[in-house]
């Protein structure tokens, strides 16, 4: 090589370089966490994922995948007391584009399934996409040892455990016990039995259970997110257009964030100080590689 | 003599049974279509009551008021003035399960038909002069005796559940064979029919009913010969008959097997003592003659008709029994004090109203979505027996839902909007602090504050201090009951975690529909 065209192509390489940094940053790594804000729900979960490396990275051919939303109460959409239909939906579109062979939709509601999964409007949009939504058949409860730390076996919808993959995808509430319900607080919808006891110690079953159905992606709802009266809320005064989904892998990271919709810090959670000592997450927010975007 | 039955009628006789089957396929779809059918409004599933003329007549003298869905019930009235009791033989459900179970048992040998004829046939008149004399006092006893409202509430208080707890252990059982993908279907299946289950009188209703059915093995069709008392009323108000029995005297042979057959003991033969008021038009007689001899042409004019024959001396005593049951029926305290446990659906008008209307068809407990609404015993006194109540151990008033008053045939339940519901109160929360886990061990709970759905909500929780067995003092939240806003719902106790009595239950007091059975002197609110 002439030195000139040496010199010229070092020119023209820093100059391609100067107008276009990204070039070679492309394989650092994705992010921990996905955070996104816009108007459109469906468009912000997309890019939610493509953020992450798209669900390809998550989701492989033939995967039979467990979508897990939160469709616990009798309200509409508007009143953020489920998971945005939108969001649903475009997760199963996207998992099924990955190659997934089948994706289901289930959650065991507080209220008559036939009613939530009607009003959330979760059960036609998951539908419409492709999914295959059921009503928690108590057939399927089975004893499953959790070896968790406090829980060790409680009943668990079998349809969780043979699935490939879970995605779990929960809406950002308040709640008087947990203070806030987010991801790790979504598996007692996984459960049957009664539930309603395994309140006495909240905190560590909401660890136990994450630990145990060890997501494989969290997209966390903050589209509208209940600011008071949680879990179920009632009036549109009782929430707050957020505007925002956050995805990972980290569960505890993607709690994290959305404890930062309601201004709460992890030290204000103690399941999330907990999740964090027994290394399940991260709650440092600054020790994550975080992809903030507005759209 | 030739010997031929009449292919006429063989076609007429079928041409009856495909009818009555498909009324009563008709009956069960409405039926099985009481659930939540995916919108918050349903359509007239309870159209079948509207043209039952002896609850639209025993309510209006019951409750002094008119209720205008039972306008249907003109149409029954006119049929059966120019036709007869057409209604009872080719349309009631009851009458075609009665006869589709008489004849089972006649083929299984059970039920030999009898030659002789009796005349219990008054029972059923007497009945309805009871029942009628009854309501000249506001007591409402139609709906115990009123056929659709028996089998509407034996169908879903008793029968279906039964029916679905067999098909649950059947589906169980495919499981356990390793059919699990077709269990998974028949599961999603079973719960889009949304069967209630559980009904705290289930067994004895469903004895009652079973009883009644086995009583065709001592006579054909005994309840609509002998007690039905809307087949009685329909019997006193065929005057014309259009369609008059008739035989032929050259063919009939007298083998009398028309009327040993009779399924209602008309007494096709000698034709002039046939009973117009007690034939249902079955067709029986005329298919089964064996020389077709008895037919049923059309004759417009008015002529022999045999009047029920009742003694004006037990038509006396019918009345003064009526009349003397009016107090003994209300010998209870429930008028004087309401009862804790009693709590009405919402929209259910003031009790006394609500009684006179009431027919225990058991609508608001099969369309309702949680099983709330139950049956009740004695809570709501003799008259209020199986009339509906919210028992909230087993099931609680879901928020947006104001099906039960939809769905109420007679308007005891008034027809609320979904909004309109959410407003009314049909009692109120308590909390027992002896048994809540809070209060008693100082652990978290807050279950019922979670669940409730008002916003704000009825349940605050507040810190307490509580002393445990050992000395130590913790400082839990606990719940408290703000009654301004507790709508009753009963959500709460339904979903408490102590199983057994809950430490949350509520109770009739401050329910809207109440002026007496008020917690506060509220005259401001009020007016």
């Amino acid at each position: 090589m002439k030195r000139r065209d040496f010199v010229k192509e070092i020119a023209l390489g820093s100059l391609i370089l100067k107008f276009n940094p990204g070039l070679f940053a492309q394989n650092k790594g994705t992010p921990d966490l996905a955070w996104i804000k816009g108007d459109s729900p469906a468009l912000l979960t997309k890019e939610a994922i493509a953020t992450l490396g798209g669900m390809k990275s998550f989701v492989s051919k033939g995967d039979i995948v467990m979508v897990k939303p939160n469709i616990g109460w009798d309200r509409p959409p508007k009143l953020a007391a489920c998971t945005n239909p939108e969001i649903v939906k475009t997760i199963v579109e996207l998992s099924l584009d990955a190659g997934a062979k089948q994706v289901k939709v289930i959650d065991n509601p507080c209220n008559p399934a036939r009613r939530t999964y009607v009003r959330s409007g979760i059960a036609e949009a998951a539908k419409k996409a492709g999914a295959k939504v059921s009503f928690p058949n108590p057939h399927r409860l089975k004893k499953v040892a959790l070896k968790g730390e406090w829980l060790k076996e409680w009943e668990v919808y079998t349809d969780f455990i043979e699935a490939d993959k879970i995605i779990n995808v929960p809406i950002a509430k308040t709640h008087s016990l947990s203070r806030l319900t987010m991801g790790m607080k979504n598996w007692l919808g996984a459960l049957g039995g009664n539930r309603n006891q395994l309140h006495q110690k909240l905190d560590q079953v909401m660890i136990d259970l994450s630990a145990f159905f060890k997501p494989c992606l969290t997209v966390l709802d903050g589209y509208r997110i209940l600011i008071r009266n949680g879990p179920q809320g009632g009036r549109l005064s009782d929430v707050k257009l957020h505007k925002t989904v956050v995805a990972g892998v980290d569960y505890v990271a993607v709690d994290t964030a959305g404890a930062t919709f309601f201004e709460m810090s992890p030290q204000e959670l103690p399941y999330l100080q907990i999740a964090h000592q027994k290394g399940l997450g991260e709650i440092n927010l600054e020790k994550l590689v975080i992809e903030k975007r507005t759209l | 003599m030739k010997k031929e039955r009449s292919k006429k009628y063989k076609i007429l006789q079928a041409l009856r049974i495909l009818v009555q089957t498909l009324f009563f396929l008709l009956f069960i779809y409405l039926l099985f279509g009481t659930h939540f059918p995916g919108k918050d409004y349903i359509g007239r599933v309870e159209i079948f009551f509207h043209f039952d003329p002896l609850l639209a007549v025993a309510i209006f003298i019951a409750s002094r008021t008119i209720f205008v869905s039972f306008i249907f019930a003109a149409f029954t009235v006119i049929l059966t003035f120019v036709l007869g009791r057409v209604v009872c033989g080719w349309v009631c459900p009851l009458g075609s399960l009665h006869q589709f179970f008489s004849f089972i048992f006649k083929k299984s040998k059970l039920l030999k038909p009898k030659k002789n004829s009796d005349n219990r046939t008054v029972w059923k008149y007497y009945l309805l002069i009871f029942i009628l004399v009854g309501t000249l006092f506001s007591l409402n006893l139609v709906g115990i005796f009123d056929p659709l409202s028996l089998l509407y509430r034996s169908f879903a208080t008793s029968i279906l559940p039964a029916v679905s707890h067999s098909f649950s252990a059947f589906i169980g059982l495919l499981y356990q064979v390793n059919l699990s993908s077709l269990g998974d279907i028949l599961v999603q299946f079973y719960e889009n029919l949304a069967v209630n289950p559980t009904f705290l009188q289930g067994f004895f209703i469903g004895v009652l009913f079973i009883s009644i059915v086995l009583l065709n093995i001592s006579r054909e069709r005994f309840w609509c010969r002998y007690l039905c008392p809307l087949g009685a009323f329909l019997g006193l108000i065929s005057r014309w008959n259009v369609v008059k029995l008739k035989i032929d005297p050259q063919k009939c042979i007298e083998c009398n097997l028309c009327t040993i057959h009779c399924q209602t003991q008309a007494n096709p033969f000698p034709e002039e003592e046939w009973k117009s008021h007690e034939c249902v038009y079955c067709l029986t007689c005329s298919a089964i003659c064996p020389t077709s001899a008895v037919c049923f042409p059309i004759k417009s004019t008015p002529e022999k008709i045999l009047h029920v024959d009742l003694s004006r001396r037990k038509l006396i005593f019918t009345s003064i029994l009526g009349l003397l049951a009016v107090p003994f029926f209300r010998l209870s305290p429930s008028a004087r004090r309401a009862s804790p446990k009693l709590i009405r659906p919402p929209g259910a008008l003031p009790e006394k109203m609500f009684l006179q209307k009431c027919v225990k068809c058991g609508e608001c407990m099969k369309v309702c979505p949680t099983n709330a609404l139950q049956p009740a015993l004695t809570e709501a006194g003799p008259e209020g027996i199986w009339t509906p109540m919210l028992v909230p151990k087993i099931g609680y008033c879901e928020y947006y839902c104001s099906l039960c008053s939809q769905v109420c045939p007679t308007g005891a339940i008034r027809e609320l909007t979904v909004e309109e519901k959410t407003q009314i109160k049909i009692g109120l929360a308590w909390v027992d602090k002896n048994r809540c886990i809070p209060y008693v061990l100082g652990t978290p709970c807050i279950v019922c504050e979670e669940h409730c759905p008002t916003s704000p909500k009825a349940i605050k929780l507040v810190k307490i201090e509580v002393k445990l067995p050992d000395g130590n003092i913790k400082t839990p939240v606990a719940p408290v009951i703000d009654i301004d806003l507790c709508i009753g719902c009963g959500i709460c106790e339904t979903k408490c975690p102590v199983v057994d009595k809950p430490a949350i239950y509520v109770t009739s007091v401050g329910e809207s529909r109440s002026e007496r059975n008020q917690l506060l002197l509220d005259i401001i609110k009020t007016f």
